[in-house]
């Protein structure tokens, strides 16, 4: 058992954690609110300069080969510091499929370009069922000779207006069985019949409708084997998870420390607020509430990094970021005073992002489910030693 | 970074898991503090501290000198966790003795001390057992105003005054006594002393105290002109208070033990609700979902104050916040399980065997019991103060 960050860890933490505080303050962030692109082109180059795209991509492609926990540090940083970028979207949700599930060629194309040129991926996959499911996928593509023709309405693709390329999840086959005959396939959203609309979200976060009409696509854009795209959405989801868990773990952290900082400060009654019993009461569960998905976030990585990956943890770090991400936000803001309501205080930039944050690869009631799954098949020590009760 | 434990500690589990299979009934469920309660109970509980003792296990992190065997803090986890999980009963023979009395006495004890208290308790003996006399009608969570006395008269202490809430007096035979050895002293926390009392002494009374449910685990002791030895004293007299501070942090201890029987009662749950056919139902299925969300955090946060102490890190306020977060979670799990249980979470405590009883009683002792130890060994709100006082750095608000 060890709780240690390796020094490398504790640099690539160190390195993010500066470089977004000088790039991306928090004025930055407001004004990124009022910019279309929602983010910023000059600090994603520089962030290429500084191997931050291909942390998790292989030296052989032009990464960094950075290990998985490597990876869940750096989105606490990003979180820590709410930067408004494509990199969950390219990284998270499009780079990891690609490594795990893309041929020789696809990797050749697509990885170096992430990894070197900064290249925006996303990942297109919601639809208005909108709930994760493998019903969900309705979009339809249609063999055409040597092509596909893809049909159908995608929303909340985060950063779709700003893609080089998007995967795109569809439907190949229909079926009794839904996650059967659902294929993914790479796509420039350039092509032909794709139209993209930015969705005006509470947090300006370049969420997109994307339509396709009759949009063609070569059978070399499909990702894996046709008809076995859940097995690639289903991981996606997995780690996805809990990426965004350690993103939410980092931005949770940073809110709760804005708000502790503030409680010393503020005085009334000639105290400060922080010295008031229910306000420290409040505070002192805030921090146990981190700490629990701290180490749930950290326990996941770590399992994903040895290739024993635990869908009962994923599902438990998304399940509780949603939970503590809301609520220190929530309390952050309540414990601020009038002052925390207003446009003036960064906390309330943190709860902007809270509605996003909890449905990106699947919201509560969708991993209390998964965890409970896999409590009904999982056959408990006492059953073990004792064979089942008579 | 990494979360699993070493082959050492593996093959520790599996030798206790095999222990458990030979010496204890088959699907035991554990509760905390119902052996205190009955003879049975305590005679059964008494039978495996001996066992425990035999395997080296019963005060398993003591050097060897002391009759331990020096096991390592993960080893120390690993037991904990076992022993919790399959609910083993005379870990502690009423916890003072293994917990606290036996390393106080190897840091402040005389040699005769040493020799005479340490043996009975590494061997699982009935001479033992201890109790621990802190607590006092006006003195709970503020300990310092303790007003019981011992004042020196020749070569004994004559020790007047009343403890409270002093659980395993009625099987102890031995007290570990905390009281004032100089009321003149000008300031509340000097002029405390540690004294030995035997529990068979004249001039002492033991007045059990029944709890709302009808368990007996607290008594009270009345002391009158009751004479000990000055060998008795242990430690410098007067020095009490710092003795006590340490003897205290060896009581908090970890929430290593309490989430493994979290997860143990989640387990029989899970198993019970897909009998019933409850474990198809939504609600029921979120609700046993966030229970295993919240014990696998509470098990990762024990194990990290654990690491602290293993780095030589000083750890502080994470006891505290381990201890309140481990008492609402038990709260939790006492309700959610009793509202699975449903009209049969009525039952009277203690009744394994009654037709109407659902697995055993677990859920009735713990929904009723949950409360006691939320107040026990520190409140709930007390172990808050804790943590913003220390882990966040605020000013006190007591």
């Amino acid at each position: 058992m060890d709780y240690t960050i390796g020094k490398e860890q504790e640099m690539l933490r160190k390195s993010a954690r500066e470089f977004f505080e000088k790039e991306c303050p928090k004025d930055k962030v407001r004004e990124l609110k009022s910019e279309p692109k929602a983010y910023d082109a000059k600090m994603w180059k520089k962030m290429v300069k500084l191997g931050f795209q291909g942390l998790i991509i292989p030296e052989a492609y032009g990464g960094m080969d950075g290990d998985f926990v490597e990876l869940a540090l750096f989105m606490e940083e990003v979180g820590r510091n709410i930067v408004p970028m494509p990199y969950y979207a390219t990284i998270a949700l499009c780079a990891l499929p690609l490594i795990a599930y893309g041929n020789d060629e696809q990797k050749e194309n697509y990885l170096p370009g992430i990894a070197e040129k900064g290249d925006i991926w996303t990942l297109a996959r919601t639809e208005a069922q909108a709930d994760n499911s493998p019903s969900e996928i309705q979009l339809s593509a249609v063999a055409d000779g040597d092509e596909y023709l893809l049909n159908g309405t995608k929303i909340f693709v985060p950063y779709a207006h700003v893609a080089n390329m998007m995967l795109v999840a569809g439907r190949t086959s229909e079926g009794d069985d839904p996650p059967k005959g659902i294929t993914l396939f790479a796509v420039d959203p350039k092509s032909e019949g794709v139209k993209i609309e930015i969705i005006p979200t509470v947090a300006r976060d370049g969420r997109c409708e994307v339509v396709f009409e009759n949009v063609r696509v070569a059978q070399a854009a499909i990702l894996g084997q046709i008809d076995r795209g859940w097995e690639i959405l289903d991981e996606i989801q997995q780690q996805g998870a809990l990426l965004k868990a350690a993103e939410m773990s980092g931005g949770a952290q940073a809110a709760f420390e804005i708000t502790l900082n503030y409680t010393k400060e503020r005085k009334q009654f000639d105290k400060p607020i922080g010295s008031y019993q229910g306000v420290q009461f409040r505070l002192v569960d805030m921090l146990t509430s981190l700490d629990s998905l701290k180490y749930l976030v950290y326990n996941g990585a770590w399992q994903v990094s040895v290739g024993e990956p635990s869908r009962l943890l994923n599902s438990s770090a998304k399940a509780k970021a949603n939970e503590v991400y809301d609520d220190i936000c929530h309390h952050g803001i309540y414990l601020h005073g009038a002052i925390g309501w207003t446009e003036e205080m960064d906390i309330g930039l943190y709860h902007l992002r809270t509605r996003s944050m909890i449905y990106d690869c699947g919201g509560t009631d969708l991993h209390l489910e998964s965890i409970a799954c896999e409590l009904e098949n999982d056959v408990p020590d006492f059953i073990k030693l004792y064979g089942p009760a008579s | 970074m990494e979360f699993k434990y070493g082959e050492k500690e593996e093959k520790l589990r599996t030798e206790i898991r095999e222990f458990v299979k030979a010496e204890m009934p088959p699907h035991f469920i554990g509760k905390q503090f119902e052996d205190e309660t009955s003879a049975e109970g305590w005679a059964f509980s008494m039978s495996m501290s001996k066992k425990l003792a035999e395997k080296g296990w019963l005060t398993m992190s003591w050097p060897e000198e002391f009759g331990g065997m020096g096991a390592s803090h993960w080893e120390r986890v690993v037991f904990s966790e076992e022993a919790s999980y399959w609910g083993i009963p005379g870990l502690g023979m009423g916890i003072s003795g293994t917990a606290w009395v036996g390393p106080s006495l190897m840091l402040f004890g005389t040699r005769e001390q040493q020799e005479k208290y340490i043996p009975p308790i590494a061997a699982g003996e009935p001479d033992g057992i201890w109790c621990t006399g802190y607590s006092e009608p006006d003195a709970g969570s503020d300990m310092a105003a303790m007003q019981t006395t011992a004042i020196r008269d020749g070569d004994e202490y004559v020790i007047n005054g009343q403890k409270v809430w002093t659980s395993c007096a009625h099987w102890a035979r031995w007290l570990w006594l905390a009281c004032r050895t100089n009321p003149d002293a000008p300031k509340k926390h000097q002029g405390l002393s540690l004294i030995i009392v035997d529990m068979q002494s004249e001039g002492l009374t033991v007045r059990p105290l029944e709890n709302y449910v009808g368990g007996h685990v607290f008594n009270e002791l009345f002391f009158k002109d009751l004479r000990v030895p000055v060998e008795n004293l242990v430690g410098v007299e007067n020095a009490g208070w710092s003795q006590l501070m340490t003897a205290l942090s060896f009581e908090r201890g970890t929430a290593v033990g309490t989430t493994a029987a979290a997860r143990r009662m989640l387990d029989e749950l899970v198993i019970y609700t897909k009998a019933t056919g409850q474990i198809k139902q939504p609600q029921v299925r979120q609700k046993l979902a966030e229970l295993a969300i919240d014990i696998q955090a509470a098990r990762l946060m024990a194990n990290e104050a654990v690491w602290k102490t293993v780095q030589g890190q000083t750890v502080i306020h994470e006891p505290s916040r381990d201890k309140a977060n481990g008492d609402i979670l038990q709260e939790k799990l006492g309700r959610i399980g009793s509202d699975i249980i449903g009209v049969y979470s009525q039952m009277d405590l203690g009744l394994e065997d009654n037709r109407w009883s659902r697995l055993k009683g677990a859920f009735e002792h713990l929904y009723h019991y949950n409360i006691g130890f939320a107040i026990a060994a520190g409140t709930t709100d007390t172990q808050r103060n804790i943590v913003g006082q220390f882990g966040l750095q605020l000013p006190r608000a007591y």
